[in-house]
């Protein structure tokens, strides 16, 4: 019995020692961080005046989502980002993935290059985008100049109407080729007879496209979907790098306010409250995204 | 002859979509080879007249903090990498292996953490360093990043591990093995192509990350390649994009080998990783 024992203690042991590394890290760096930012998002913490966190409830949420005018910008702007930055990051993808998968052949050269950007920093394809959309020295509008759309020319970055859709277009460039592996993956698992039999049936390519290729990537459509929507709203680096926040308030977004609240204010509540929210909201849109996608038939 | 065609069409759609594309970081390339006073003419040549290699020759000679930049991103990285494949390859054991209470929540909640923003743990961590003194160290950015990449270390090397038969871990153990044995001399070798994804997936990720290291390192002395040049960027304030592009193609380089290098275990692994998770 004592034998068992100890061998049921050593077995124990082991497996500690297996997952200890695993649980330093984790409990360290993201479980407790998690949890004391949720405690801190019911406080009031500066943390340069303040010796001590003040615990106050819900009162900062309730000032947060009824009082502050600069949330309720960042708000505002991080939908107006989240919407195209959608659409465009996830059907681009989807688009160029049936294409290239026609091809058969080069599917894995397309494949390493559009994930090229993936592996490039965010903060240098912000630089780069600024260099392009640069106004007197910028390729783009010079392009424009070339081919006759002069009078479009602008400074996109420093235009509050333009700006946060410039950094739509240089995160969605960046970010696309993530989704495009994943569906290109997907359109390699379906296998050949099933569009083979649609063909016999007399079905065009855009039918084969609805009614074969489509219904059978769901898996990775919804795997897809809920990783572009979740980083569309996670978008700090671009708004920091290239336009600061502006011109004005006009690339202010939820996550890029919560670190100012946090780093240039020091407001840790403050700045927990909106970091919180975001996540709320990040995981009621994946939750709702994959309530549709996966009872719809 | 009519599908030939097709193919030729949809050949040529996607062959214009991809110089589209690809012009970004053409046009960087380009940008660092011209010579000052070429991007200054206006209008502009999109064909340049001449080639240099001057801004390179600058970068190489006078800008000595993007050599330091440059060897904190190399040591950050590397430790990183080192650090979630020991990390993983013992987890992802635990969990594809071995069977205990509470196995299946404590996965769940390691993978739930990769959809929330990183800013939730950024802010206490931040303190934390703040408190303990590793805020502009090697180490300030090394521990979180290791926390940040063993999600999907993990997530990877489960799989990895969950796919060997029990016949083996049997066979081995009746052969005299004890657990440490069977974990690192038979079933680590056969992880070998998950642990290649699982590092370069870390490494691509370490290499470019710019949210952490724009936070908890102060000083010029610790920051990493993303960040630096940025800073350089702006305290060069003059448009000196020649010298930014020949930076940005420099700091671009160790990746992009690898990536190509690597590039089929990198896209296996992030398929497993999604698809399993």
């Amino acid at each position: 019995m004592s034998q068992e024992l100890k061998r049921k203690l050593w077995d124990k042991t082991k497996l500690f020692i297996f997952l200890l590394p695993t649980l330093v890290f984790i409990f360290g760096f993201i479980g407790f961080p998690i949890v004391f930012s949720g405690y801190l998002s019911f406080t009031s913490f500066n943390y340069a005046k303040d010796a001590l966190p003040t615990f106050i409830g819900l009162q900062g949420y309730a000032d947060m989502i009824l009082h502050d005018s600069l949330f309720h910008t960042a708000l505002l702007n991080q939908i107006k980002f989240a919407i195209p930055y959608f659409f465009i990051t996830f059907f681009a993808s989807l688009i160029l993935a049936i294409l290239i998968n026609e091809l058969k052949r080069w599917v894995t050269l397309f494949q390493t290059i559009y994930y090229m950007p993936m592996i490039i920093s965010m903060s240098l394809v912000g630089i780069t985008f600024s260099w392009i959309m640069n106004p007197n020295l910028g390729l783009f509008n010079r392009v424009l100049q070339l081919v006759g759309l002069g009078s479009l020319t602008r400074n996109w970055f420093g235009d509050p109407s333009t700006a946060l859709y410039g950094l739509v277009i240089a995160r969605s460039w960046k970010m696309m080729g993530f989704t495009l592996v994943v569906f290109l993956g997907g359109l390699a698992s379906i296998p050949g007879d099933l569009r083979e039999a649609a063909r016999i049936d007399g079905a065009n390519f855009w039918q084969e496209v609805v009614y074969v290729i489509l219904p059978n990537l769901k898996p990775y459509l919804l795997i897809g979907g809920i990783w572009v929507l979740i980083n569309s709203f996670k978008v700090f680096v671009l708004p920091q790098v290239v336009t600061e926040g502006g011109p004005g308030f006009a690339t202010l977004t939820l996550y890029y306010y919560s670190w100012k609240l946090a780093f240039e204010r020091l407001s840790m509540g403050a700045a927990s409250q909106v970091a919180y929210i975001t996540a709320f909201i990040i995981l009621a849109l994946a939750a709702v995204m994959n309530y549709f996608l996966s009872t719809s038939d | 002859m009519t599908s030939l065609n097709r193919q030729r069409l949809i050949l040529g759609v996607v062959v214009i979509i991809t110089v589209i594309f690809l012009t970004p970081l053409v046009w960087m390339f380009i940008t660092s080879l011209r010579p000052t006073q070429e991007l200054f003419s206006y209008p502009m040549n999109i064909i340049p007249k001449e080639l240099s290699l001057e801004n390179y020759n600058y970068v190489f000679i006078k800008m000595t903090s993007f050599f330091r930049y440059f060897i904190n991103s190399l040591v950050v990285t590397i430790s990183t990498v080192v650090l979630v494949i020991v990390s993983s390859a013992t987890g992802g054991y635990a969990f594809g292996v071995r069977k205990f209470k509470g196995q299946g929540l404590l996965f769940m909640g390691i993978i739930l953490v990769l959809t929330v923003p990183y800013i939730m743990y950024l802010i206490p961590i931040y303190m934390m360093e703040d408190w303990m003194g590793l805020r502009n160290s090697w180490f300030g950015l090394i521990l979180p990043y290791v926390a940040l990449n063993l999600p999907w270390g993990l997530l990877i090397m489960r799989g990895a591990f969950s796919t060997i038969p029990d016949d083996i871990r049997d066979a081995s153990i009746v052969d005299g093995c004890n657990e440490f044995q069977l974990w690192y001399r038979v079933m680590l070798p056969m992880t070998k192509p998950s642990l290649a994804a699982t590092s370069i997936i870390t490494f691509v990720f370490a290499w470019q990350e710019y949210l952490f290291a724009s936070t908890l390192m102060s000083k010029n002395k610790w920051q990493t390649l993303p960040v630096g040049i940025v800073w350089l960027r702006d305290e060069l304030q003059t448009l000196v994009y020649g010298r930014l592009g020949a930076m940005i193609v420099l700091a671009v380089i160790p990746v992009l080998v690898i990536f190509y290098v690597f590039r089929n275990f990198f896209i296996k692994g992030l398929r497993e990783g999604m698809l399993k998770g």
